[in-house]
């Protein structure tokens, strides 16, 4: 899941979360997540004064932004002094599965 | 080098020398000795001071909490409990001191305080609002010592920096003593119940957790988790290993494990965001 703002959605991108009219919790639901979306419905949104949204895997690349690689050598770094602790080895594994996936790496793209 | 342990626990017992806290906390703290009859007292006075009431409810709608919505201090006392806004309004008091410079920090016992609550409803565990406070508080040892001893704690960064080492053990190398018995010995102070203090007190050390280690067990997984998430800096370089009593104590398994840090990580955004919004005013 990554939050982007309204001006880098695309169609074909989907809703992680739900959309609320006004930005706000409390405020309508507009569009349920799971929502594919389209030119139109973006163009809604925008309409709406919504600003931000919450879309599936990890879409929108920032220009020198982090690759997989580096935060998977980041991740890697926090747990060198520990690697010898199983239940640490076990949590390094989790992480490094959750990251794959949330960077919209092989296994994810069906289960979102 | 510095105080000894003893100088440097009267230093920060000494709540005169703490930056003022509210006289507002004073009157919380004397009330506390009688109880349903004063929760009401207790909104009222929480609610007589703005600045305090902004703060806490500012706490409680923060997603350390599962609440949408919460918009008054007698709302705040029923669905989080006097403890906990009791608990609220001297922490946010500390915080306010330190939000700008130790944004890390504050990111950090908030993240914390998230992650604690996953777990404790993952598990089905009662007082959910009071282990998520213990997590949302559970370094605050490190903000007094950041307040109290502004040169020790650059000291104790530079030595984690250098040696690559926890900053537990730069701590005591250094005043002797650490952020989680800082932290304890706060709590006294502020006559914190024992299951907010034990977990403060003892989250890198579950075993010392006498009367609430499944609290305590709790917020030492969830630092655990920030930890290995990378979220926030919050000076410590390495995941520190999970104890494995805490993994015994909470009964859990690698799958539960594994949803849980799914709920975490997606939570982890909403906690950047809020942070984000209170910083930018
Ligand atoms: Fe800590
Ligand atoms: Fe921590």
């Amino acid at each position: 899941m990554q939050k982007i703002p309204l001006n880098n959605a695309k169609p074909g991108m989907v809703l992680a979360r739900d959309i609320f009219r006004g930005d706000s919790p409390i405020g309508i639901p507009v569009c349920g997540k799971g929502t594919e979306l389209t030119e139109p419905l973006i163009a809604r949104f925008a309409n709406m004064d919504i600003t931000t949204l919450y879309v599936a895997g990890h879409p929108v690349w920032e220009e020198g932004g982090q690759s997989i690689d580096d935060f998977m050598r980041e991740l890697d770094n926090r747990f060198s002094k520990t690697l010898q602790e199983p239940l640490n080895v076990m949590l390094h594994n989790i992480y490094k599965t959750h990251l794959i996936k949330s960077m919209g790496g092989e296994s994810d793209r069906k289960s979102e | 080098m510095t105080e000894n342990r003893n100088d440097l626990k009267k230093i920060i017992m000494d709540t005169k020398t703490l930056p003022t806290l509210p006289s507002v906390i004073y009157k919380l703290n004397s009330l506390s000795e009688n109880d349903k009859s004063s929760i009401q007292e207790m909104a009222r006075i929480v609610s007589s001071d703005q600045v305090i009431s902004a703060r806490v409810l500012r706490l409680a709608n923060s997603p350390s909490y599962g609440f949408y919505r919460v918009s008054t201090i007698s709302n705040a006392m029923i669905l989080l409990g006097v403890n906990v806004v009791k608990s609220l309004a001297l922490s946010s008091s500390i915080f306010a001191i330190m939000e700008k410079d130790i944004v890390g920090l504050w990111e950090h016992s908030l993240a914390v305080g998230a992650a604690a609550n996953i777990i404790a409803r993952k598990l089905g565990l009662p007082e959910c609002e009071e282990i998520a406070t213990a997590g949302l508080l559970h370094d605050i040892g490190k903000v007094i010592i950041s307040i109290k001893c502004n040169n020790a704690e650059k000291d104790i960064l530079q030595l984690v920096r250098d040696r690559q080492i926890y900053t537990m053990e730069a701590e005591r190398e250094i005043i002797d003593t650490d952020h989680a018995e800082v932290g304890g010995w706060l709590s006294k102070c502020w006559f914190l119940p024992d299951k907010l203090s034990e977990p403060i007190a003892f989250h890198h050390d579950v075993a010392e957790s006498k009367n609430h280690r499944i609290k305590t067990a709790v917020v030492h997984i969830a630092d655990i988790l920030i930890s290995a998430s990378g979220f926030s800096d919050s000076g410590e370089r390495f995941v520190p290993p999970m104890q494995k009593i805490a993994w015994e104590t909470l009964k859990l398994n690698e799958q539960l494990l594994a949803d849980i840090i799914d709920e975490v990580e997606d939570k982890l955004i909403e906690v950047k965001n809020f942070s984000l919004e209170i910083m930018g005013n």
